[in-house]
Protein backbone atom coordinates (compact mmCIF):
# COMPACT_ATOMS: atom_id res chain seq x y z
CA UNK A 1 0.00 0.00 0.00
CA UNK A 2 2.83 2.55 1.01
CA UNK A 3 4.41 1.63 -2.68
CA UNK A 4 1.13 3.29 -4.40
CA UNK A 5 2.11 6.53 -3.11
CA UNK A 6 6.13 6.66 -4.53
CA UNK A 7 6.17 7.88 -8.12
CA UNK A 8 8.78 5.29 -9.00
CA UNK A 9 7.17 2.78 -8.47
CA UNK A 10 5.42 1.34 -11.62
CA UNK A 11 4.65 -1.96 -10.48
CA UNK A 12 1.41 -3.11 -8.76
CA UNK A 13 2.02 -4.95 -5.35
CA UNK A 14 2.35 -8.57 -5.80
CA UNK A 15 -0.59 -10.70 -4.09
CA UNK A 16 0.51 -12.17 -0.81
CA UNK A 17 -0.81 -15.60 -1.79
CA UNK A 18 1.11 -17.05 -4.86
CA UNK A 19 -0.31 -17.88 -8.10
CA UNK A 20 -3.38 -15.19 -7.55
CA UNK A 21 -5.01 -14.52 -10.79
CA UNK A 22 -7.91 -12.86 -9.42
CA UNK A 23 -8.73 -9.43 -10.28
CA UNK A 24 -9.23 -6.44 -8.04
CA UNK A 25 -12.83 -6.30 -7.00
CA UNK A 26 -14.77 -3.83 -9.11
CA UNK A 27 -16.27 -1.60 -5.85
CA UNK A 28 -19.49 -1.38 -6.22
CA UNK A 29 -22.61 0.93 -5.85
CA UNK A 30 -24.32 0.67 -2.50
CA UNK A 31 -26.22 3.25 -0.95
CA UNK A 32 -24.60 4.43 2.71
CA UNK A 33 -28.22 2.81 4.43
CA UNK A 34 -27.03 -0.42 3.12
CA UNK A 35 -24.14 -1.27 5.29
CA UNK A 36 -25.11 -4.45 5.89
CA UNK A 37 -26.77 -6.84 3.03
CA UNK A 38 -29.53 -8.21 3.72
CA UNK A 39 -30.39 -11.54 4.85
CA UNK A 40 -32.06 -12.80 1.56
CA UNK A 41 -29.20 -11.30 -0.77
CA UNK A 42 -29.54 -13.98 -3.13
CA UNK A 43 -31.93 -12.45 -5.87
CA UNK A 44 -31.24 -8.80 -5.55
CA UNK A 45 -27.12 -9.12 -5.44
CA UNK A 46 -26.54 -11.47 -7.76
CA UNK A 47 -26.34 -9.69 -10.77
CA UNK A 48 -24.52 -6.86 -9.11
CA UNK A 49 -21.63 -8.94 -8.29
CA UNK A 50 -19.05 -9.71 -10.83
CA UNK A 51 -18.88 -12.75 -11.77
CA UNK A 52 -15.20 -13.70 -10.97
CA UNK A 53 -15.37 -11.38 -7.73
CA UNK A 54 -14.22 -13.10 -4.97
CA UNK A 55 -14.13 -11.94 -1.15
CA UNK A 56 -11.04 -10.89 0.18
CA UNK A 57 -10.07 -12.57 3.94
CA UNK A 58 -8.31 -11.30 6.01
CA UNK A 59 -6.45 -14.12 8.67
CA UNK A 60 -4.28 -13.35 12.30
CA UNK A 61 -2.64 -16.73 12.31
CA UNK A 62 -1.00 -17.21 14.94
CA UNK A 63 2.93 -17.82 15.03
CA UNK A 64 2.65 -21.60 17.15
CA UNK A 65 -0.38 -23.16 15.97
CA UNK A 66 -2.14 -21.53 12.52
CA UNK A 67 0.56 -20.43 11.23
CA UNK A 68 2.03 -24.00 10.90
CA UNK A 69 -1.07 -25.12 10.21
CA UNK A 70 -1.72 -22.47 7.12
CA UNK A 71 1.77 -24.06 6.01
CA UNK A 72 1.24 -27.44 6.51
CA UNK A 73 -1.82 -26.92 4.43
CA UNK A 74 0.29 -25.65 1.85
CA UNK A 75 2.67 -28.59 2.26
CA UNK A 76 -0.09 -31.51 1.78
CA UNK A 77 -0.99 -29.02 -1.38
CA UNK A 78 -4.46 -28.63 -0.20
CA UNK A 79 -6.01 -26.09 -2.38
CA UNK A 80 -7.67 -22.99 -0.17
CA UNK A 81 -8.97 -19.45 -1.85
CA UNK A 82 -6.31 -17.63 -2.98
CA UNK A 83 -7.91 -14.47 -2.12
CA UNK A 84 -6.50 -14.88 1.48
CA UNK A 85 -3.89 -13.19 3.08
CA UNK A 86 -2.19 -14.92 6.51
CA UNK A 87 -0.85 -12.37 8.54
CA UNK A 88 1.23 -13.93 11.50
CA UNK A 89 0.92 -12.54 15.04
CA UNK A 90 2.58 -13.75 18.25
CA UNK A 91 -0.38 -15.19 19.71
CA UNK A 92 -3.73 -15.08 19.04
CA UNK A 93 -3.93 -12.34 21.99
CA UNK A 94 -1.97 -10.31 20.21
CA UNK A 95 -5.07 -9.39 17.75
CA UNK A 96 -5.80 -6.17 19.31
CA UNK A 97 -9.94 -5.79 17.86
CA UNK A 98 -8.26 -2.33 16.99
CA UNK A 99 -7.04 -4.44 13.79
CA UNK A 100 -9.95 -6.37 12.92
CA UNK A 101 -12.36 -3.26 13.05
CA UNK A 102 -9.37 -1.46 11.12
CA UNK A 103 -9.12 -4.49 8.36
CA UNK A 104 -13.03 -4.21 7.54
CA UNK A 105 -12.18 -0.39 7.58
CA UNK A 106 -9.98 -0.52 5.03
CA UNK A 107 -12.20 -2.65 2.83
CA UNK A 108 -11.72 -6.63 3.81
CA UNK A 109 -14.96 -8.49 3.13
CA UNK A 110 -14.26 -11.04 5.80
CA UNK A 111 -11.77 -11.06 9.08
CA UNK A 112 -10.56 -14.91 10.67
CA UNK A 113 -8.86 -14.91 14.09
CA UNK A 114 -7.15 -18.42 14.65
CA UNK A 115 -4.67 -19.34 17.29
CA UNK A 116 -3.75 -22.55 19.37
CA UNK A 117 -6.77 -24.42 20.79
CA UNK A 118 -7.76 -23.51 24.45
CA UNK A 119 -4.70 -25.28 27.04
CA UNK A 120 -2.36 -25.23 23.74
CA UNK A 121 -1.04 -21.72 23.86
CA UNK A 122 2.76 -21.41 23.32
CA UNK A 123 2.66 -18.44 26.33
CA UNK A 124 0.01 -20.48 28.19
CA UNK A 125 -3.22 -18.25 28.80
CA UNK A 126 -2.88 -16.19 25.81
CA UNK A 127 -5.79 -17.30 23.93
CA UNK A 128 -8.23 -17.48 27.14
CA UNK A 129 -8.06 -13.74 27.07
CA UNK A 130 -8.75 -13.84 22.85
CA UNK A 131 -11.51 -15.91 23.47
CA UNK A 132 -13.29 -13.16 26.22
CA UNK A 133 -12.49 -10.77 24.31
CA UNK A 134 -13.81 -12.10 20.85
CA UNK A 135 -16.76 -13.38 22.61
CA UNK A 136 -17.53 -9.71 23.52
CA UNK A 137 -16.34 -8.00 20.34
CA UNK A 138 -18.70 -10.75 18.01
CA UNK A 139 -21.54 -9.47 19.81
CA UNK A 140 -20.86 -5.71 19.56
CA UNK A 141 -19.88 -6.00 16.07
CA UNK A 142 -23.64 -7.58 15.08
CA UNK A 143 -24.79 -4.84 17.41
CA UNK A 144 -23.46 -2.07 15.03
CA UNK A 145 -25.05 -4.24 11.94
CA UNK A 146 -22.04 -5.96 10.56
CA UNK A 147 -22.91 -9.30 9.13
CA UNK A 148 -21.38 -12.06 11.90
CA UNK A 149 -20.64 -14.09 9.01
CA UNK A 150 -17.87 -12.00 7.82
CA UNK A 151 -16.32 -12.30 11.36
CA UNK A 152 -14.84 -15.49 12.47
CA UNK A 153 -13.09 -16.82 15.09
CA UNK A 154 -11.27 -20.16 15.16
CA UNK A 155 -8.93 -22.67 17.30
CA UNK A 156 -7.22 -24.04 14.46
CA UNK A 157 -3.61 -26.48 15.98
CA UNK A 158 -0.37 -26.80 13.66
CA UNK A 159 -1.17 -30.55 12.96
CA UNK A 160 -4.91 -29.14 11.31
CA UNK A 161 -4.40 -28.40 8.27
CA UNK A 162 -7.05 -29.57 6.42
CA UNK A 163 -9.23 -27.65 9.09
CA UNK A 164 -7.34 -24.40 8.21
CA UNK A 165 -8.53 -25.33 4.22
CA UNK A 166 -11.99 -25.72 5.27
CA UNK A 167 -12.19 -22.78 7.61
CA UNK A 168 -11.19 -20.06 4.99
CA UNK A 169 -13.00 -22.48 2.13
CA UNK A 170 -16.20 -21.83 4.41
CA UNK A 171 -15.66 -18.48 5.29
CA UNK A 172 -15.24 -17.56 1.71
CA UNK A 173 -18.31 -19.77 0.06
CA UNK A 174 -19.96 -17.96 2.88
CA UNK A 175 -19.05 -14.11 2.19
CA UNK A 176 -19.36 -14.78 -1.21
CA UNK A 177 -22.86 -14.23 -2.23
CA UNK A 178 -23.04 -11.20 0.20
CA UNK A 179 -21.30 -9.46 -2.13
CA UNK A 180 -18.17 -7.31 -1.34
CA UNK A 181 -18.61 -5.50 2.61
CA UNK A 182 -18.76 -1.95 2.57
CA UNK A 183 -15.74 -0.15 4.26
CA UNK A 184 -17.30 0.68 7.67
CA UNK A 185 -19.42 3.76 7.26
CA UNK A 186 -16.84 4.97 4.32
CA UNK A 187 -17.97 8.91 3.26
CA UNK A 188 -15.91 7.98 -0.59
CA UNK A 189 -12.69 7.19 0.63
CA UNK A 190 -11.56 9.63 2.59
CA UNK A 191 -10.19 7.06 5.25
CA UNK A 192 -8.99 5.01 2.54
CA UNK B 1 -11.52 0.25 55.73
CA UNK B 2 -15.09 1.09 56.12
CA UNK B 3 -14.48 2.87 59.30
CA UNK B 4 -17.02 5.28 60.55
CA UNK B 5 -20.65 5.76 59.71
CA UNK B 6 -22.86 8.87 60.12
CA UNK B 7 -26.41 8.84 60.33
CA UNK B 8 -28.26 11.55 58.11
CA UNK B 9 -32.19 11.74 57.93
CA UNK B 10 -32.39 14.33 55.32
CA UNK B 11 -31.02 16.09 52.41
CA UNK B 12 -30.55 19.25 54.50
CA UNK B 13 -28.75 16.88 57.18
CA UNK B 14 -26.80 15.81 54.42
CA UNK B 15 -25.57 18.89 53.24
CA UNK B 16 -24.78 19.58 57.13
CA UNK B 17 -22.34 16.39 57.74
CA UNK B 18 -20.67 17.12 54.75
CA UNK B 19 -19.48 20.30 55.36
CA UNK B 20 -18.85 19.58 59.07
CA UNK B 21 -16.83 16.32 57.76
CA UNK B 22 -14.69 18.65 54.98
CA UNK B 23 -14.03 21.88 57.58
CA UNK B 24 -12.90 19.33 59.98
CA UNK B 25 -10.59 17.42 57.68
CA UNK B 26 -9.04 20.86 56.64
CA UNK B 27 -8.78 22.24 60.26
CA UNK B 28 -6.62 19.47 61.28
CA UNK B 29 -4.48 19.27 57.91
CA UNK B 30 -5.49 16.01 57.53
CA UNK B 31 -6.24 16.90 53.46
CA UNK B 32 -5.72 19.70 51.05
CA UNK B 33 -8.21 19.54 48.45
CA UNK B 34 -11.38 17.94 48.66
CA UNK B 35 -13.59 17.34 45.61
CA UNK B 36 -17.29 17.64 46.11
CA UNK B 37 -20.16 19.66 44.57
CA UNK B 38 -21.43 22.79 44.56
CA UNK B 39 -24.55 24.80 43.12
CA UNK B 40 -24.29 25.20 39.64
CA UNK B 41 -24.52 28.67 37.97
CA UNK B 42 -28.19 26.89 35.59
CA UNK B 43 -31.02 25.69 37.10
CA UNK B 44 -30.89 21.92 37.55
CA UNK B 45 -27.35 21.89 36.96
CA UNK B 46 -24.87 21.28 39.96
CA UNK B 47 -21.34 21.79 39.54
CA UNK B 48 -17.70 20.20 40.82
CA UNK B 49 -16.39 22.25 43.66
CA UNK B 50 -12.73 22.37 44.76
CA UNK B 51 -12.53 23.01 48.18
CA UNK B 52 -9.13 24.25 49.58
CA UNK B 53 -9.77 26.40 52.57
CA UNK B 54 -11.85 25.90 55.56
CA UNK B 55 -14.00 28.92 54.57
CA UNK B 56 -15.18 27.88 51.23
CA UNK B 57 -16.65 24.59 52.68
CA UNK B 58 -20.29 26.22 53.07
CA UNK B 59 -20.14 25.97 48.96
CA UNK B 60 -20.54 21.87 49.05
CA UNK B 61 -24.31 20.75 48.64
CA UNK B 62 -25.66 17.33 47.80
CA UNK B 63 -28.75 17.13 45.76
CA UNK B 64 -30.39 15.45 43.46
CA UNK B 65 -28.10 16.77 39.92
CA UNK B 66 -25.05 16.17 41.32
CA UNK B 67 -24.20 13.68 38.10
CA UNK B 68 -20.32 14.67 38.15
CA UNK B 69 -17.85 11.20 38.98
CA UNK B 70 -15.11 13.72 40.27
CA UNK B 71 -12.74 10.34 40.50
CA UNK B 72 -11.53 11.33 37.52
CA UNK B 73 -10.25 15.11 38.66
CA UNK B 74 -7.91 12.72 41.07
CA UNK B 75 -5.48 12.27 37.80
CA UNK B 76 -6.26 15.39 36.60
CA UNK B 77 -3.05 17.06 38.51
CA UNK B 78 -0.09 14.94 37.38
CA UNK B 79 2.36 17.61 39.27
CA UNK B 80 -0.07 17.06 42.56
CA UNK B 81 0.67 13.36 42.04
CA UNK B 82 3.85 13.31 42.39
CA UNK B 83 4.42 15.99 44.64
CA UNK B 84 2.78 13.28 46.72
CA UNK B 85 4.75 10.87 46.10
CA UNK B 86 7.96 12.72 47.03
CA UNK B 87 7.01 13.98 49.94
CA UNK B 88 6.23 11.80 52.75
CA UNK B 89 4.56 13.95 54.91
CA UNK B 90 1.97 14.75 52.27
CA UNK B 91 -1.47 15.61 52.71
CA UNK B 92 -4.27 13.46 51.58
CA UNK B 93 -7.29 14.66 48.67
CA UNK B 94 -10.62 14.24 50.23
CA UNK B 95 -13.43 13.14 47.66
CA UNK B 96 -16.89 12.63 47.80
CA UNK B 97 -18.31 10.00 46.50
CA UNK B 98 -21.85 8.54 45.25
CA UNK B 99 -22.09 4.53 44.86
CA UNK B 100 -21.40 4.44 41.05
CA UNK B 101 -17.98 6.79 41.26
CA UNK B 102 -16.75 4.86 44.53
CA UNK B 103 -16.76 2.05 42.14
CA UNK B 104 -14.93 3.54 39.43
CA UNK B 105 -12.64 4.59 42.06
CA UNK B 106 -11.84 1.43 43.07
CA UNK B 107 -11.13 0.38 38.98
CA UNK B 108 -8.60 3.18 39.41
CA UNK B 109 -6.44 2.03 42.05
CA UNK B 110 -7.34 -1.31 40.75
CA UNK B 111 -5.36 -0.50 37.53
CA UNK B 112 -2.60 1.57 39.93
CA UNK B 113 -3.50 4.71 38.87
CA UNK B 114 -3.99 6.11 42.02
CA UNK B 115 -2.82 5.04 45.57
CA UNK B 116 -5.64 3.95 48.16
CA UNK B 117 -3.63 5.55 51.21
CA UNK B 118 -3.50 8.80 49.16
CA UNK B 119 -7.50 9.35 49.25
CA UNK B 120 -9.67 10.31 51.75
CA UNK B 121 -12.90 8.56 50.70
CA UNK B 122 -16.24 10.40 51.98
CA UNK B 123 -19.33 7.97 50.54
CA UNK B 124 -22.91 9.52 50.25
CA UNK B 125 -25.93 6.59 50.65
CA UNK B 126 -27.50 7.78 47.14
CA UNK B 127 -31.06 8.56 46.24
CA UNK B 128 -30.69 8.45 42.91
CA UNK B 129 -30.44 11.51 40.60
CA UNK B 130 -32.78 13.22 38.88
CA UNK B 131 -33.19 14.32 34.89
CA UNK B 132 -32.13 17.42 34.58
CA UNK B 133 -34.86 18.10 32.01
CA UNK B 134 -37.74 16.62 33.68
CA UNK B 135 -37.04 16.66 37.74
CA UNK B 136 -39.84 13.97 38.85
CA UNK B 137 -38.35 11.34 36.61
CA UNK B 138 -35.10 9.11 37.69
CA UNK B 139 -32.15 9.44 35.65
CA UNK B 140 -31.77 6.75 33.35
CA UNK B 141 -28.39 5.59 34.86
CA UNK B 142 -29.70 5.24 37.77
CA UNK B 143 -32.82 3.00 37.37
CA UNK B 144 -29.90 0.28 37.27
CA UNK B 145 -27.95 1.25 39.94
CA UNK B 146 -26.13 -1.98 41.39
CA UNK B 147 -24.95 0.08 44.76
CA UNK B 148 -26.71 3.27 46.25
CA UNK B 149 -24.17 2.57 49.20
CA UNK B 150 -20.88 3.48 48.17
CA UNK B 151 -18.33 0.16 48.08
CA UNK B 152 -15.47 1.68 49.62
CA UNK B 153 -14.46 4.49 52.15
CA UNK B 154 -13.23 6.10 55.23
CA UNK B 155 -16.06 7.82 56.31
CA UNK B 156 -20.02 6.97 55.12
CA UNK B 157 -22.57 9.15 55.47
CA UNK B 158 -25.63 7.23 55.83
CA UNK B 159 -29.26 8.12 54.63
CA UNK B 160 -32.99 6.67 54.81
CA UNK B 161 -33.99 8.02 51.33
CA UNK B 162 -31.18 5.55 49.30
CA UNK B 163 -32.11 4.05 46.73
CA UNK B 164 -32.94 0.28 46.65
CA UNK B 165 -30.50 -2.25 45.01
CA UNK B 166 -30.98 -3.95 41.99
CA UNK B 167 -29.43 -7.22 42.18
CA UNK B 168 -31.03 -8.30 38.47
CA UNK B 169 -28.62 -6.26 36.68
CA UNK B 170 -30.10 -4.59 32.78
CA UNK B 171 -33.62 -6.74 32.49
CA UNK B 172 -36.47 -5.32 32.59
CA UNK B 173 -35.20 -1.51 32.50
CA UNK B 174 -35.31 1.50 30.21
CA UNK B 175 -31.75 0.97 29.39
CA UNK B 176 -32.30 -2.94 28.75
CA UNK B 177 -34.96 -1.55 26.50
CA UNK B 178 -32.95 0.94 24.52
CA UNK B 179 -30.72 -2.30 24.11
CA UNK B 180 -33.86 -4.42 22.75
CA UNK B 181 -35.32 -1.95 20.26
CA UNK B 182 -31.86 -1.48 18.31
CA UNK B 183 -31.19 -5.36 18.39
CA UNK B 184 -34.39 -6.12 17.36
CA UNK B 185 -33.99 -3.87 13.95
CA UNK B 186 -33.57 -5.67 10.69
CA UNK B 187 -29.42 -6.29 10.24
CA UNK B 188 -29.19 -2.96 7.65
CA UNK B 189 -31.98 -0.54 9.64
CA UNK B 190 -29.40 -0.89 12.84
CA UNK B 191 -26.24 -0.18 10.52
CA UNK B 192 -28.00 2.67 9.26
CA UNK B 193 -29.02 3.66 12.50
CA UNK B 194 -25.42 3.45 13.68
CA UNK B 195 -24.13 5.13 10.50
CA UNK B 196 -26.01 8.20 11.95
CA UNK B 197 -25.09 8.28 14.99
CA UNK B 198 -21.10 8.19 14.26
CA UNK B 199 -22.44 10.79 10.94
CA UNK B 200 -22.84 13.21 13.94
CA UNK B 201 -20.27 12.87 16.30
CA UNK B 202 -17.90 14.96 15.86
CA UNK B 203 -15.31 13.08 18.08
CA UNK B 204 -14.56 16.21 20.31
CA UNK B 205 -13.16 13.00 22.50
CA UNK B 206 -15.51 14.53 25.72
CA UNK B 207 -16.57 10.92 26.04
CA UNK B 208 -13.28 9.56 26.60
CA UNK B 209 -11.79 12.30 28.94
CA UNK B 210 -14.72 12.40 30.93
CA UNK B 211 -14.33 9.08 31.89
CA UNK B 212 -12.92 7.39 34.50
CA UNK B 213 -11.71 4.07 33.54
CA UNK B 214 -10.43 6.03 30.57
CA UNK B 215 -7.06 6.69 32.28
CA UNK B 216 -3.79 6.01 29.83
CA UNK B 217 -1.36 8.28 30.00
CA UNK B 218 -0.98 8.62 26.05
CA UNK B 219 -4.28 7.37 24.34
CA UNK B 220 -4.21 5.45 21.62
CA UNK B 221 -6.46 8.18 19.47
CA UNK B 222 -3.57 10.65 20.50
CA UNK B 223 -0.79 9.06 19.35
CA UNK B 224 0.50 9.88 15.76
CA UNK B 225 2.94 6.50 15.33
CA UNK B 226 0.89 4.06 15.08
CA UNK B 227 -2.10 6.91 13.29
CA UNK B 228 -5.29 4.89 14.05
CA UNK B 229 -7.72 7.91 13.51
CA UNK B 230 -7.34 10.81 11.06
CA UNK B 231 -7.21 14.11 12.15
CA UNK B 232 -10.09 14.80 10.16
CA UNK B 233 -14.11 14.09 11.32
CA UNK B 234 -15.43 11.23 8.96
CA UNK B 235 -17.99 8.65 9.47
CA UNK B 236 -15.39 5.88 9.09
CA UNK B 237 -13.26 7.08 12.06
CA UNK B 238 -15.59 8.18 14.31
CA UNK B 239 -17.18 4.74 14.27
CA UNK B 240 -13.49 3.38 14.45
CA UNK B 241 -13.54 5.46 17.44
CA UNK B 242 -16.57 4.22 19.35
CA UNK B 243 -16.21 0.83 18.71
CA UNK B 244 -12.71 0.89 20.06
CA UNK B 245 -13.42 3.06 23.31
CA UNK B 246 -16.43 0.44 23.97
CA UNK B 247 -13.92 -2.45 23.83
CA UNK B 248 -11.23 -0.78 26.25
CA UNK B 249 -13.55 0.07 28.83
CA UNK B 250 -15.81 -3.19 28.68
CA UNK B 251 -15.24 -5.10 31.62
CA UNK B 252 -14.12 -1.84 33.53
CA UNK B 253 -17.38 0.72 32.54
CA UNK B 254 -19.48 1.46 35.91
CA UNK B 255 -22.07 2.45 34.17
CA UNK B 256 -21.76 5.99 36.16
CA UNK B 257 -22.97 7.57 32.75
CA UNK B 258 -20.76 10.51 32.15
CA UNK B 259 -19.59 9.96 28.62
CA UNK B 260 -23.81 10.43 27.86
CA UNK B 261 -23.95 13.38 29.87
CA UNK B 262 -20.50 15.25 28.53
CA UNK B 263 -21.58 14.37 24.81
CA UNK B 264 -22.52 17.90 23.05
CA UNK B 265 -24.20 16.07 20.38
CA UNK B 266 -26.63 14.14 22.51
CA UNK B 267 -25.39 10.85 21.45
CA UNK B 268 -26.88 7.59 23.08
CA UNK B 269 -22.95 7.18 23.84
CA UNK B 270 -23.88 4.52 26.29
CA UNK B 271 -25.58 1.80 24.03
CA UNK B 272 -22.19 0.53 23.11
CA UNK B 273 -20.73 0.29 26.63
CA UNK B 274 -24.45 -1.46 28.30
CA UNK B 275 -24.76 -3.90 25.15
CA UNK B 276 -21.20 -5.37 26.20
CA UNK B 277 -22.27 -4.88 30.07
CA UNK B 278 -24.95 -7.17 29.20
CA UNK B 279 -22.94 -9.52 27.05
CA UNK B 280 -20.42 -10.08 30.10
CA UNK B 281 -23.44 -10.69 32.40
CA UNK B 282 -24.81 -13.15 30.00
CA UNK B 283 -21.44 -14.61 29.21
CA UNK B 284 -19.33 -14.62 32.36
CA UNK B 285 -20.40 -15.52 35.57
CA UNK B 286 -19.09 -12.40 37.17
CA UNK B 287 -20.15 -9.45 39.69
CA UNK B 288 -20.46 -6.33 38.24
CA UNK B 289 -17.37 -4.44 37.35
CA UNK B 290 -15.40 -2.91 40.32
CA UNK B 291 -17.49 -3.44 43.29
CA UNK B 292 -14.86 -4.57 45.24
CA UNK B 293 -11.24 -5.59 44.95
CA UNK B 294 -11.13 -9.06 44.56
CA UNK B 295 -12.41 -9.22 40.91
CA UNK B 296 -10.03 -7.62 38.26
CA UNK B 297 -11.64 -6.18 35.34
CA UNK B 298 -13.24 -9.07 32.91
CA UNK B 299 -11.06 -8.85 30.13
CA UNK B 300 -8.42 -8.63 32.90
CA UNK B 301 -8.51 -12.58 33.79
CA UNK B 302 -10.54 -15.27 32.32
CA UNK B 303 -11.67 -18.83 33.10
CA UNK B 304 -10.76 -21.85 31.62
CA UNK B 305 -14.54 -22.68 31.69
CA UNK B 306 -15.78 -19.52 29.73
CA UNK B 307 -18.33 -20.61 26.80
CA UNK B 308 -16.37 -21.95 23.83
CA UNK B 309 -17.86 -20.85 20.87
CA UNK B 310 -15.02 -21.31 18.26
CA UNK B 311 -14.42 -24.40 18.10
Amino acid sequence: MVNSLDPTCNTTPEPMTPGSTTPNPTPLEISAAELTVPQNTSAASAKDIASDWEPKILVFACQYCTYAGADLAGLSRLQYPTTTRVLRVPCSGRTNPQFVIRAFQKGFDGVLVAGCHPGDCHFTTGNYFTRRRYLLMTRLMEFIGLDPRRFRVCWISGSEGPKFQQVVTELTDTIRPLGPSQKLWDEGGISS
Amino acid sequence: MKDTVIHATNTIAIRHEMRNIARNLLEIQAVDLILGWKKGILPNKSAPAFIHRPDQVDDLIFDEFCYHNLTKFLLGCPDRQDRIADNEDRLKTAIFVKGCDSRSLIGLIQDNQITRENVYIIGIDCPGLKEEHNTTILAKKCETCYTATPVEYDILIDSPDKRPENPNGLKGFQAHRDLAKIENMPPAERGAYWQQMFQSCIRCYACRNVCPVCSCKECCFDQTLPNWVGKGNNTSDNGFYHLVRAMHVAGRCVSCGECERSCPMHLPVMLLNSKLGLSIEELFDEPPASMNFDVTATLNHFKPEDPEEFM
